[in-house]
């Protein structure tokens, strides 16, 4: 050992040393190369006043979302009915405002189970590799060989309508994605050294699993979560719009559509609106999950 | 004395569409308590393969350890599942183990002092308050300077040689009985080895535990290792104390090996330096007689006539695989 490493007697200045090297922050950068660029940060608002849409929707609401007044249906809009009223003298603006609490609850719980069990599954089948990758893998590409509305529509026939139906059937259908993913990059992660360092300290196989590979693996994982919940919440409307989704009368996006779409020659709002809402909320995703993964990719440091 | 840890016929072989490689073919050595050995041989000889099978790392398939035995503490450590608890309880606890690579043997998403401390929560059932305080005290051993602040930093944070002290203090944490570092200074600088290895051998001298050096780099093992295991294409040719390999070396492959390495104070005009001729035999194809055979220039009748040579006894604890040695026998 050398006399200056090894040396403790010696106190270490360490104002000097850390003013020659300044700690370098990941998170920073991380944050300018997000902030940097429009579209992510457009996205990042669409969703921020999403969510207090959704949670201030009681404050927010003109009228109560299943107040009916047959009086005034079919309203075109007006300074009373921002948006019109629906065949049933429902306001159209207050059940837009509802709606995001469907579509927020919906979207966030289905890709939380999906997520959870998918990844669970990838690291299981990656990690162990062999009959349990195999068993894993093809039950995923039996999963994936059926259109995910299709599979959404099976299980919601057979478990009948209902939010937490709808939540179980998008759940399993939106599984195959994040457990594909995750396989293929723990197959990656597991290569490395750390990992084989892990088992030669008599790590648990459970702990290199959770602790060592899987925080490696997360980045690709949010970035698909991220655009997932857009897709989510995209197939629970096209689910509503074919009056399997969510039962009338708790006010959905897809099921708006559905129910102004037979008056779109006479009043366009009625559909046009909430599928104008569906349309920004699955782009204000898609435009975040496209910012995280720019954000979080290490290959692209230093290009954008 | 019995030796700490001894490996017997130790065979490790990869099942591959090209066909079985026998990576380590018929291995046996003994690990003395508070020894520094050498393990010496050119890539792909079975050196890593041989210590990972010891503590059972080799991934099956394509890997398999077909036979042999690992005593240790009255144990034969490959009665025990490569997966069960008794083996966890083994490895970094009794027989810890270094790699090659300090750039990506540790962890980059956690801290060096969570990677510290881990261990030492499994293994010894520290709480992590007193885990936290030894890990600093490693820290300082290594020579880290500021070692309380650093337990916050993330491997990125570190050079090279850093980390690779970091692991050094990871295996050395729980006080094992052996350390295997495998080609230790191979990704570092010929400063930072030496630092490195000065290191090893002052924690293995503090803590009593053996040390085996894996590396193809036979100034390392020299000035280090008190005995040395020369092997060549999955089997151990020449066996001895250091002194006994350097100033005494019997078999061509080892002859060979200290003939291509420079020496201090040498002209150009005193030696040239000799590499030894052709490659190593392909593991998958290999021949039934001496695998050393196509490259020696010293090969008899003999050698062409009969299988492997076996190893045996050419004085003091001095053991060669050669029939040219074992015909000579004093």
């Amino acid at each position: 050992m050398t006399n200056d490493a090894n040396d403790d007697t010696q106190p270490v200045d360490i104002a000097k040393w850390s003013e020659t090297a300044p700690r370098y922050s990941e998170i920073k950068r991380m944050i300018s190369v997000f902030v940097g660029r429009p579209l992510p940060v457009i996205g990042l608002v669409i969703i921020v006043l999403l969510i207090l849409v959704a949670i201030f929707a009681p404050l927010l609401a003109p009228d109560p979302p299943n107040q009916m007044e047959i009086i005034n249906k079919l309203q075109q809009p007006s300074s009373e009915h921002w948006l019109g009223t629906d065949s049933l003298g429902r306001d159209t603006l207050s059940r837009i405002i509802f709606g995001s609490r469907t579509s927020l609850i919906i979207g966030i719980s289905v890709t939380a189970i999906s997520s959870i069990i998918g990844i669970v599954l990838g690291l299981l089948a990656a990690y162990f590799g062999g009959a349990i990758y195999h068993i894993i893998m093809r039950f995923m590409d039996a999963l994936m060989a059926f259109p995910m509305l299709l599979l959404a529509l099976l299980v919601a026939s057979l478990l009948g309508a209902g939010m937490l139906n709808i939540i179980i059937a998008l759940g399993i259908g939106m599984i195959a994605a994040p457990c594909r993913l995750m396989c293929g990059v723990v197959m990656s992660v597991k290569q490395n050294d750390y990992v084989l360092s892990a088992r030669a300290m008599g790590m648990s196989n459970l702990r290199i699993m959770f602790q060592e590979i899987l925080p490696n693996a997360f980045p690709p994982l949010l970035v698909l979560m991220t655009i997932g919940i857009g897709a989510v919440i995209l197939a629970e409307a096209g689910l509503s719009f074919l009056g399997i989704g969510i039962t009338p009368p708790t006010a959905t996006w897809g099921g708006m559509v559905n129910d102004g779409y037979k008056f779109i020659m006479t009043n366009p709002v009625l559909a046009i609106s909430p599928g104008v809402a569906i349309m920004l909320v699955v782009f204000g995703f898609n435009m975040l999950g496209d910012g995280l993964r720019d954000a979080l990719d290490p290959k692209l440091r230093g290009v954008i | 004395m019995t030796p700490l840890l001894s490996v017997e016929n130790l065979k490790t072989y990869f099942r591959t569409y090209r066909g079985l490689v026998k990576a380590v073919d018929g291995v046996s050595f003994d690990i003395n308590e508070k020894e520094i050995i050498g393990l010496v041989g050119e890539s792909g000889c079975g050196k890593s393969v041989s210590m990972l099978s010891i503590l059972q790392l080799i991934s099956n398939p394509p890997g398999e350890i077909v036979s042999g035995r690992v005593m240790f503490d009255g144990q034969d450590l490959l009665q025990y599942k490569s997966k069960s608890d008794a083996m966890s309880a083994i490895r970094g606890a009794k027989i810890a183990m270094i790699f090659q690579e300090p750039m990506t043997s540790l962890n980059p998403v956690l801290t060096i002092g969570r990677q510290l401390t881990e261990s030492l929560e499994i293994h010894l059932n520290m709480t992590p308050q007193t885990a936290q305080e030894r890990a600093i005290e490693l820290l300082r051993m290594i020579g880290i300077p500021d070692a309380h602040n650093r337990l916050d930093a993330y491997p990125h944070q570190f050079s090279g040689g850093m980390r690779q002290r970091v692991m050094i203090a990871i295996a050395i944490s729980c006080n094992p009985k052996i350390l295997i570092a495998d080609e230790p200074t191979t990704a570092v600088d010929v400063t930072t080895q030496a630092q490195l290895l000065e290191l090893m051998q002052d924690m293995v001298n503090r803590f009593d535990t053996s040390l085996v050096i894996v590396t193809h780099n036979l100034g390392v093992v020299a000035r280090y290792a008190e005995r040395i295991y020369v092997m060549y294409s999955g089997r151990i040719v020449e066996s001895g104390l250091a002194d006994d390999i350097f100033l005494n070396p019997r078999h061509p492959y080892t002859i060979g090996l200290l003939k291509c390495v420079p020496q201090l104070g040498e002209t150009r005009q005193e030696r040239k330096l000799v590499p030894i001729k052709g490659l190593p035999p392909n593991l998958i194809n290999m021949p039934t007689n001496c695998a050393f055979l196509p490259r020696c220039d010293r090969a008899r009748d003999i050698c062409r006539q009969q299988l492997w040579p076996p190893l045996e006894l050419v004085g003091g604890q001095h053991y060669v695989a050669c029939f040219r040695e074992i015909m000579e026998k004093p």
